[in-house]
């Protein structure tokens, strides 16, 4: 099943594409039939040989078959199924006294199981509501923390030791911090998009969310800082390197990256060839500092952090954007631009008079031509506080039967426009209306009415002419809007 | 009372003083004195004269140069058979506007016209084409007496055709079905002179085809007169690959300017811009520096939305001739919408040194004034195109400059005012409703403006400028579903707009956020 390859770092060091990459390829399989999340990975000594091993709960292909596998080196060591599946997975100490052998505890279905050397040693069932387990980090007393009746969905981790806080965050998009003393949620941290991960770093809860970003909280809920991913998250992950106390969150994005950031800034981006779908970091075999990877399509990749790297924040992000740089397309000056702007200095008063007096004369001449449009109710439409409305004319066919549709708009906010009438202009020797005059029905404010008529070309020497339609109202004599309609030619001849 | 000049003299100085009606009527009455009014005598040459005379006065009223292009009609383009890709590959089609505009200013910059492509500064009868995408939109195009698109090419020239009977009111001078074609095709000048009278004066094609295949016969193939005149029918029949055939063998005996300008009509309207390109220039190494066809290049750049290779042939034309009206055109509208101004100004007052005295002219010289700072000028200009304003659509986009002016002075009154006046003397201003709608919108008035905007994006949907604003209107108010809908549609006309992209990725933000 899982193709044999060698860990050693120096066929590692031959596959790692960039030479000055921190990490080392050790292991790549794009079989290895593993599907799983990373709240399913622990990397535990389960034997107490010194050689840690990476427990996986595997969902199985497409679902089937879950299985517990454990794996050492590349192989898998043992596979036992499990009865439903797993949700996630811890290793914790049951006993203080020595060799310190960690039982692993299994969430899978609505049970709790409890391995110790991997044969099933506890089964706790769960209360059926809520269904979904808890996952638990290292020295976690389960039996003792009492579920709040809030529904908890989403993973938990975070706790120190004394006074523990258990950090949940539930599929309602918040986040409750309990605490030890206390049976029900102390904080709440309100998110404004659905959680995808949780990771506690020192103080300092991280949450990924799927708006694509992480959000850095405090223990008491203050959200710290924001940054935005290019994918969405499909996974997160603590990273601790105990050599150099560094603690860095991981994030396995949709885009076949997984970014390592320390608070806000970028650490490191490794590229893999699929999406990565669960990650763990820590001891493996016998290497510290190994990063275990799962992809979508079921590969399992391993990489060993160099003993001589160290995390450098990269300084991409500082600095103007490059949109800054370009430059802009400004026209050339040209000699006629600068001998206007001379003239403009030497007859500066002058132009500026004439332009005023001319700006008068503009004003006067266009207020005199508003006043007449006014008057003759030219206009498509009316400005007048009570009754605003909106005409528009369009006139369809070929000929010699035109339709006209006339788009009336009645633009106010809360009046219908009661009573008015429609009336056409024209020249009946050229058209012919059979309805030349009709009622409007009532508008209501904001919707277009197309009212339609249809109107007969009678001549057939291809000329047109002009027909004019009126809005009226019953007892005004003036119209309260005029459009002008040019007919197009008939390109029929009319029946004679 | 001095001796009277000899008639046909005196028809024939008429002729060239282009008094053709002086002279046509002459010629009538010298005709009633011979016995046979209708058929020149053949013993007589005096009368066969007269009557050449009379038929080439009658041609000449009416004629029209063949050579421009066409408006297409609208069913010659819904119903196109001659195309010969379906989607033909990016700038080999006039049809398609070019994707990528090399070196012009974008569309917020330069208005488009339906067809998708930048306005030019010469309208010329195929510059309002475009692909409409259906029968609806064909029609709907503005089709007022103005600019009415006739429903094929030559129901337009029926039209042409009947007009002319306004010349001769008393009956045609040459009565068509009683003409013996191959009589006439035996005597070469006649023939031609009879040709033209019925191709121009009748629009007759199909007996134009007659006489001129029987005449071409009848020269033994090889005058390249008939050839081209054989190609013209052709063009008008609509049976372009038989016309090229023509034109290609007049090419091989004669080559003459006007055949490969017909040549290349030929190839544009078959949608082969690059077959006529190719031609020009052929036909430029033979003809080097002839005005048409640098034209002819030019236009063809400026369709394909090439600017900057139009702008360097319209600079060649105007080389070799400065006084190209077309040629000063293109170039200063080019200059004006790449923010220069001033040097659009030069151009303008050289075409008005020239005599062009239009209502279009000083539009164009008060908005580069205008810009260019020029303020006092500016005015001015557009109070003598008010005066010469011939229609209402002209009147129209006056007052609708005007406005804009308005608003560059800060005066949101006579703006507001010389909009409305815009949208009285043209109901279909798609502009004017949508910058009175952004007036309204500064006022307060939120339902007016949207229902003009509303107005504004069905009167023009390649406009991007009425859907953005409708999205941003209807975002205010937190109506947001339409606001995205909008913000598709301008994003589809206009693709590089920043401010909708922005737009865009707030709303769908918004939608993302819980």
């Amino acid at each position: 099943m899982a193709a044999a390859s060698s860990s050693d770092s120096d066929s590692g060091r031959a596959e790692s594409k960039e030479a000055n990459s921190k990490w080392l390829d050790a292991h790549y399989d794009p079989v290895a039939n593993i599907h799983t999340f990373s709240a399913c990975l622990v990397l535990a000594d389960l034997h107490g040989d010194g050689e840690h091993k990476l427990v996986v709960g595997d969902l199985g292909p497409s679902g089937q078959q879950p299985r517990l596998k454990v794996l050492k080196g590349p192989t898998v060591l043992t596979e036992s199924p499990l009865p439903a599946l797993p949700a996630a997975a811890a290793t914790f100490l049951m006993e203080q006294h020595e060799p310190q052998a960690p039982a692993l505890a299994l969430a899978s279905g609505p049970c709790v199981y409890v391995y110790k050397n991997l044969r099933p040693y506890f089964k706790f069932s769960l209360p059926p509501l809520p269904p979904n387990p808890l996952e638990q980090d290292l020295w976690h007393q389960a039996k003792e923390m009492s579920l709040p009746s809030v529904p908890v969905f989403l993973e938990a981790s975070g706790q120190f030791d004394v006074e523990f806080r258990l950090a949940a965050a539930c599929r309602n998009g918040n986040i409750y911090i309990l605490r030890r003393d206390s049976k029900h949620p102390k904080y709440c941290i309100e998110l404004s998009a659905q959680p995808v991960g949780l990771v506690r770093v020192h103080k300092v809860l991280v949450v990924g969310s799927t708006e694509d970003s992480l959000h850095g909280f405090t223990h008491k809920g203050k959200k710290l800082w924001t940054v935005q991913m290019p994918a969405a998250i499909l996974t997160m992950n603590l990273l601790d390197q105990r050599s150099r106390g560094l603690q860095a969150v991981m994030a396995g994005l949709a885009n076949g990256e997984v970014r390592i950031y320390r608070d806000k800034a970028l650490l490191n981006i490794i590229r893999a060839p699929d999406a990565v779908t669960s990650l763990c970091f820590g001891r493996y075999g016998r290497e510290e500092n190994t990063l275990i990877m799962t992809t979508r399509g079921g590969g399992l990749i391993i990489k060993i952090l160099k003993r001589t790297a160290v995390f450098v924040e990269a300084g991409g992000e500082v600095g103007p954007p490059p949109a800054q740089a370009t430059k802009l397309n400004v026209p050339r000056k040209t000699r006629l631009y600068v001998d206007q702007t001379l003239r403009e200095r030497e007859a500066g008063t002058a132009m500026h008079r004439a332009f005023q007096t001319d700006l008068y004369l503009l004003r006067l001449r266009t207020a005199r031509a508003y006043v007449q449009a006014l008057e003759s109710s030219l206009s498509p439409m009316s400005m007048t506080a009570r009754e605003p409305l909106k005409l528009h004319a369009v006139v369809q066919g070929l000929g010699p039967i035109f339709k006209l549709t006339l788009h009336l708009q009645n633009p106010s906010t809360a009046r219908p426009a009661l009573g008015l009438l429609i009336c056409f202009l024209y020249n009946e020797a050229l058209y012919a209306l059979p309805q030349a005059f009709f009622k409007v029905p009532l508008l209501v404010p904001g919707l277009n009415y197309p009212l339609e008529t249809f109107v007969e070309s009678l001549s057939d020497k291809g000329i047109s002419d002009i027909i004019k339609v009126l809005v009226l109202r019953e007892g005004q004599s003036a119209p309260l809007l005029s459009a002008h309609i040019n007919m197009p030619v008939s390109e029929g001849l009319a029946a004679a | 009372m001095g001796s009277e000049m000899e008639p046909l003299l005196l028809a024939w100085s008429y002729f060239r003083r282009r008094k053709f009606q002086l002279c046509a009527d002459l010629c009538t009455q010298m005709l009633e004195k011979s016995p046979y009014d209708q058929e020149p005598d053949s013993e007589l040459p005096v009368s066969q004269a007269v009557w050449i005379l009379k038929a080439r006065a009658l041609t000449e009223m009416v004629y029209v140069d063949e050579i421009d292009m066409d408006q297409e009609g609208i069913a010659e383009m819904t119903l196109d058979e001659n195309a010969i890709a379906q989607v033909p590959r990016p700038g080999t089609s006039l049809k398609l506007p070019g994707v990528n505009q090399t070196g012009g200013p974008s569309q917020a910059v330069r208005p488009i016209t339906q067809a998708g492509r930048p306005i030019t500064g010469f309208l010329r009868p195929s510059t309002q084409s475009g692909r409409p995408g259906t029968m609806e939109q064909a029609i709907r195009t503005p089709r007022t007496a103005y600019t009415a698109r006739p429903i094929t090419s030559s129901g337009r020239y029926v039209r042409l055709g009947t007009a002319s009977m306004l010349t001769s009111p008393d009956g045609p001078f040459i009565n068509l079905s009683r003409l013996n074609l191959t009589k006439y095709s035996q005597k070469p000048k006649l023939a031609k002179a009879l040709f033209e009278y019925i191709f121009h004066h009748e629009n007759d094609v199909k007996t134009a085809l007659d006489l001129a295949a029987l005449s071409t016969e009848h020269s033994q193939y090889k005058d390249w007169w008939w050839k081209v005149q054989i190609g013209k029918c052709y063009y008008r029949l609509g049976m372009y690959r038989e016309a090229e055939k023509q034109f290609k063998s007049a090419l091989k005996q004669q080559e003459m300017v006007d055949t490969f300008l017909y040549l290349a009509k030929v190839y544009i309207t078959l949608d082969q811009p690059m077959t006529a390109l190719n031609l020009f220039k052929h036909g430029l190494d033979k003809f080097p520096g002839e005005v048409t066809l640098l034209c002819g290049i030019a236009r063809i750049y400026e369709e394909m939305n090439n600017s900057s290779s139009a702008a360097e042939y319209y600079k060649e034309v105007l080389k070799q001739d400065s006084t190209h009206v077309e040629a000063i055109a293109c170039i200063g509208s080019n200059h004006f919408y790449s923010d220069q101004p001033e040097v659009a100004l030069r151009f303008y007052r050289r075409l008005l040194q020239m005599g062009v005295y239009n209502c279009q002219l000083f539009n164009n010289l008060g908005l580069c004034c205008f810009y260019a700072q020029q303020y006092d000028m500016t005015l001015t200009s557009f109070e003598r195109a008010l005066s010469l304003a011939e229609n209402e659509e002209e009147t129209a986009d006056v007052w609708y400059n005007l406005g804009h002016i308005a608003v560059g002075i800060g005066d949101m009154s006579l703006a507001h005012q010389c909009f409305r006046l815009a949208l009285v003397n043209n109901n279909h201003h798609a502009e004017a409703y949508n910058n009175l709608a952004v007036l309204e919108m500064r006022k307060g008035h939120v339902e007016q403006a949207r229902a003009l905007l509303q107005t504004a994006s069905n009167l023009a949907p390649h406009m991007y400028e009425p859907h953005f604003n409708f999205a941003t209107v209807s975002d205010k108010i937190g109506d947001l579903q339409r606001s995205y809908v909008a913000a598709q549609k301008s994003e589809a006309a206009f693709p590089d707009h920043v401010d909708t992209q922005h737009l865009i990725k707030q709303l769908k933000q918004h939608f993302a956020v819980l």
